[in-house]
């Protein structure tokens, strides 16, 4: 592989590398504006420019590529950074002074490449700027704005509709002092990903709709997490302020989804502002409205209780010692007449799953269903060919592995380790078996049980009478998709004898349980996600849950302790382990070493793609 | 003595617009020559011969052939550059609209020294009359077997389109025009690649101007030899066309050979403008240095121009008399490059802008003492620094004001406003 020597600091890169990209690899930060790695090379703002022996002129860094050994690259010369300087100037003489009142501040790639790389005076006194006027303000699509006096004219966005999106909406038009960016007549800029013109953008031309105004960005605490919106899995950065979420960025990850994000996932952060949140743990005694037998093996058919009217009052909060309490009282007297049914969601994190499952396997259960809501197909351009995904929801993959649809293989030690706490269920006879869509293979029963069929479904627990058959229903995720804000899903759920729903959203279901529990969103709390490709992600949270919601994995760690000592005190790195302990599909894995962009698992599914060769630098905006 | 014509020879006679009446004056022969000669050859001819593109870079016509690659692999292209935009040139209309036979032989020459199947004559949008002209020719020369599946009857495959520009002076740089081709926004590429290897639709492309290839089919008849017996020496070669304009009494275009001295081709031009006193001239259209009067006396070639400080590019000469405000005329020219510029490249966008505004503003009588410093300083930073070479086109004319005339500058900027009363030309309806 070629050699290059940048600054006197030598490196040896791929044959054909870019400049900028080999520079970066040896540490020397060469300024841009319109290179990115992976657009096309158009040369064009010119503030690459670098001395390379032998040359005479100065050469655009961007359009250099690294092919034989011998090239010396000098960027710290006078004449350098005297051109830097000119390039800067030459920018910033049309730029509107528009700092205080735009978005980009803190962020802008003139703001930082004018102190790193310009002068501290305008020599443009005397003569007036070139505006655009009436193209302040453009909207091109529904979720980016232009402000056209702010651009620099790098074609990033124009080069990034063209070729990553596919889509070619925008395009440059007139000339000279005169270009403009604009749509083709006819066309909005309304493709997936039209937000990411906006991160790429180094200036404040571009703005997001849902972002403009809303905060600036040096007061953003930002933390890598994953997006929930579907099963792809896009790297995230979540930018918050005291535990407001002000809005997701992309973040680079090139086995997932590369610099990129879809606007659909960039929205969902708008969730945990928009839905009620369940502050406290509720409790529904056994002399409130509506019966609800609370604790007791009690008589009575199961159709018959549980059906609440429909302006039952909330109940009043509880301690979480009771509520677990409560839990625990549910679990422990199953009735002959009822089922224990566990119904997930893909929005739980797969260690939260695997607790919910030896829940489950507690109780002896073999009724656990995931719902997941499906969606248009989200599609993110990658090196791989792109990846794509239909499911709304991020791990329905994890939490299907980790033994929440069935009951996962185990290994003999860790079923002789399990404790039964009551008379073997068996499931009823009879009920049709229907298959929830991606559910691996039949569900087995607890304790060794081959399960028949009949075993409840999301499906039936949804949309047929399953949850009538329960004496306890636990819902993992009040937020679990549509469902939980449907009234008749809601009042099919409710039939259960016992309804105990965990979850972050004050959702109608939540309302209607019998024990509420509040547990934190995916911002709040550590875990993974398994993604459509069978990788697995770790995340952890940005800032801590509100009021008394905890951590899921928390809440279930003390509730199972009631049961099992040795389940006490885990947080969710130290039950990834557990789970990567038992299940083959983990096997090898630790949290502390999973890898920054993921681990694949080892399962039949699994896409065998390489990780790709790269140099290029891990930032989306302008390289700083 | 006279100079015998060779590119103008046809010019007012209309018989020679016809294929009969260009063959009767000895046209085709040429093609036909060098269609019996080895392709390599034909260059190697080219080469000695010394032809200078025409068009303003005066690269070696010969040694850019040379540079396209042999063998099959990709198909080959001739771009012919008819978009002429320079400011002051208009010596390729002449040739289109009075010889249009003279241009196709030499393009197919050129096509069957770089084993080419195609040419495209690039020719800009206003040039609309020069364009049926050419068209007219071209089905001529299709139907007689000049062009088309078997030039000459050779086997040779030559297909040849006229392909008309929308009003941009950038389309006139190479790659601009290769852009443009292809139906492109027209702005220049980063070269390398250079069109040689990667032009016209990702094949090797040769880009000539309409002149250069118009000398081809007289260095194929008389020889190389002939050719560099014309001109100042080895290096500045053959007839050239001045197209000279500005305050003289006979504008237009004059073929001599190459490296005439300034003041004889004004002479042939008929002198100053109603015998006005010379200031200046631009010897190479607007983006070439401004010469003062006393340099008169250099030659018109390639190299003297160079020497001077200046070029001589499109041979665009644009003479100036002593009541000429340089300033208003350097800022005219700045605001045409702006006015041009495509765009893309900040050091060219910014900068022809903010030199247009500068100057205007000195023009106008606001003029600062800090502006001739700042002047240089953009000039300086545009310098080597952009994509292409219209900002260090747009740098010429100012650099050399700002050098050459800057007692004139001063002036403007003391007596805040411009010395020269704007002319009237036709006062009491004389001309």
């Amino acid at each position: 592989m070629p050699r290059v020597t940048i600054d006197d600091r030598t490196v040896e890169v791929a044959a054909g590398t870019n400049l900028i990209d080999a520079a970066f690899k040896a540490g020397v930060h060469i300024p841009h504006y319109c290179y990115h790695p992976r657009l096309s090379v158009v040369g064009q703002c010119r503030m690459c420019l670098v001395k390379i022996d032998g040359m005479g002129k100065l050469q655009a860094g961007c359009a250099t590529q690294v092919m034989k050994d011998g090239m010396v690259v000098h960027t710290q010369l006078p004449e350098v950074k005297e051109a830097q300087q000119g390039m800067m100037e030459f920018l910033l003489i049309n730029h509107p002074l528009d700092c205080p009142i735009c978005d980009q501040a803190g962020e802008c790639g003139l703001q930082d490449y004018a102190f790193k790389h310009g002068v501290s005076y305008s020599r443009f006194q005397f003569e007036d700027k070139r505006t655009y006027p009436g193209r302040e303000r453009i909207p091109l699509g529904a979720n980016v704005l232009l402000n056209m006096n702010r651009c620099i004219q790098c074609t990033r966005c124009i080069r990034f509709t063209e070729e990553i999106a596919g889509t070619g909406e925008l395009g440059f038009f007139h000339r000279g002092a005169r270009t403009e960016i604009g749509t083709f007549p006819g066309k909005q800029l309304d493709n997936q990903l039209a937000t990411c013109v906006v991160d790429i953008c180094p200036v404040g031309a571009l703005t997001s709709t849902r972002f403009r105004f809303a905060e600036r960005v040096f007061y953003l605490d930002k933390r890598p997490s994953l997006c929930t919106g579907c099963e792809v899995g896009c790297n995230i950065t979540i930018e918050h302020r005291r535990g407001v979420i002000k809005r997701y960025k992309p973040r680079f990850n090139p086995e997932v989804n590369d610099y990129w994000m879809c606007d659909y996932g960039r929205a969902t952060f708008e969730r945990y502002r928009d839905v009620p949140r369940l502050a406290a743990p509720r409790l529904r005694h056994a002399g409130d409205i509506g019966g609800a037998a609370a604790g007791t093996a009690g008589a009575g058919t199961a159709a018959a209780a549980g059906a609440l009217p429909a302006a039952a009052p909330v109940p009043a909060p509880v301690s979480w010692k009771e509520a677990l309490d409560a839990v625990a009282r549910h679990l422990r007297s199953r009735s002959a007449e009822g089922a224990v049914a566990f119904l997930g969601s893909g929005f739980l994190t797969t260690e939260e799953a695997y607790l919910f499952a030896q829940l489950a396997e507690l109780a002896g259960t073999p009724h656990r269903a995931v719902a997941v809501d499906h969606g248009p197909e989200r599609r993110i351009p990658n090196l791989q060919g792109g990846i794509a995904g239909t499911e709304a929801a991020p791990n329905r993959r994890g939490v299907e592995l980790a033994g929440l649809a069935a009951p996962a293989a185990r290994t003999a030690a860790a079923r002789a380790a399990a404790v039964p706490v009551g008379p073997a269920q068996t499931p009823p006879m009879g009920t049709p078996q229907i298959v929830v869509p991606g559910a691996a293979g039949a569900p087995r029963g607890g304790n060794g049980q081959e399960a028949a069929a009949g075993t409840l479904d999301a499906a039936s627990l949804l949309d047929g009478d399953g949850a009538a058959r329960c004496a306890v229903l636990v819902v993992c995720d009040s937020d679990l998709g549509a469902a939980a804000y449907d009234p008749a899903t809601v009042a099919r759920l409710r039939r259960a004898r016992a309804l105990i729903v965990f979850g972050w959203a004050d959702s109608p279901l939540a309302q209607a349980a019998d024990v509420a529990l509040p547990v934190a969103h995916h911002a709040e709390k550590d875990g993974t996600f398994v993604n459509v490709e069978w990788r697995v992600q770790r995340f952890e949270r940005a800032f801590p849950p509100p009021g008394q919601a905890r951590p899921a994995v928390e809440a279930l760690s003390e509730l199972l302790a009631r049961f099992d000592p040795h389940w006490a005190n885990l947080d969710a790195p130290a039950v990834f382990d557990l789970l990567a302990a038992e299940l083959p599909a983990f096997a090898g894995l630790k949290w502390r070493e999973l890898p920054a962009t993921g681990a694949a698992l080892a399962v039949p599914q699994a896409h065998a793609a390489p990780a790709p060769e790269l140099a290029a630098p891990e930032d989306t905006a302008v390289g700083i | 003595m006279a100079f015998e014509p060779v590119l103008t020879r046809n010019v007012g006679n209309p018989a020679a617009l016809t294929l009969d009446g260009y063959r009767k004056g000895g046209g085709y022969e040429g093609l036909a020559k060098a269609l019996k000669m080895e392709p390599d050859a034909v260059i190697d001819e080219v080469k000695r011969s010394g032809l200078r593109g025409r068009g303003g870079a005066g690269f070696s016509a010969g040694a850019k052939w040379s540079f396209i690659p042999k063998g099959k692999g990709k198909p080959k292209y001739l771009v012919c550059n008819a978009d002429e935009s320079e400011p002051g040139t208009f010596k390729d209309r002449l040739l289109m609209e009075k010889d249009p036979h003279q241009l196709i032989e030499g393009c197919a020459i050129c096509c069957w020294a770089v084993q080419a199947a195609t040419t495209y004559v690039y020719i800009r949008g206003e040039y609309t009359y020069a364009n049926d002209v050419m068209e007219e020719a071209i089905k001529e020369a299709y139907q007689a077997g000049i062009l088309g599946d078997s030039v000459l009857g050779s086997g040779f495959k030559l297909d040849m389109y006229m392909h008309q520009g929308a009003g941009a002076y950038i389309c006139g740089e190479e790659t601009g025009m290769i852009e443009s081709l292809e139906g492109k926004r027209g702005q220049p590429r980063v070269k390398p690649p250079f069109p040689a290897v990667v032009g016209a639709f990702g094949a090797p492309t040769v880009i000539n101007n309409v002149e250069t290839l118009a000398n081809v089919p007289h260095i194929v008849t008389r020889g190389a030899d002939w050719f560099k017996s014309i001109g100042t020496d080895e290096k500045n070669t053959g007839p050239k066309l001045y197209a000279i304009s500005g305050h003289v009494e006979r504008p237009g275009t004059y073929e001599t050979a190459i490296g005439i001295p300034f003041a004889e081709l004004l002479d042939l031009a008929g002198g100053m403008y109603r015998g006005g006193k010379l200031k200046a001239y631009i010897p190479g259209g607007a983006s070439a240095a401004i010469l003062t009067a006393d340099q008169a006396g250099l030659a018109l070639d390639f190299d003297t121009m160079i020497k001077a400080g200046s070029m001589l590019g499109s041979a665009a000469v644009m003479v100036m008399d002593d009541a000429t405000c340089m300033v208003r005329s350097v800022a005219r020219l700045a605001k045409f490059f702006n006015h041009e510029s495509c765009g893309q490249c900040t050091p060219c966008r910014e900068g022809t802008n903010w030199m247009e505004l500068l100057l205007d503003r000195i023009e106008h009588g606001k003029g600062r003492p800090t502006d001739p410093q700042l002047l240089r300083s953009v000039c300086k930073n545009m310098n080597g620094t952009a994509l292409c070479a219209l900002a260090e086109a747009a740098v010429g004319p100012v650099d050399s004001l700002i050098k050459r005339f800057p007692e004139e500058v001063e002036r403007h900027i003391h007596d805040r406003a411009c010395p020269f009363p704007h002319r009237r030309y036709f006062e009491n309806g004389a001309a």
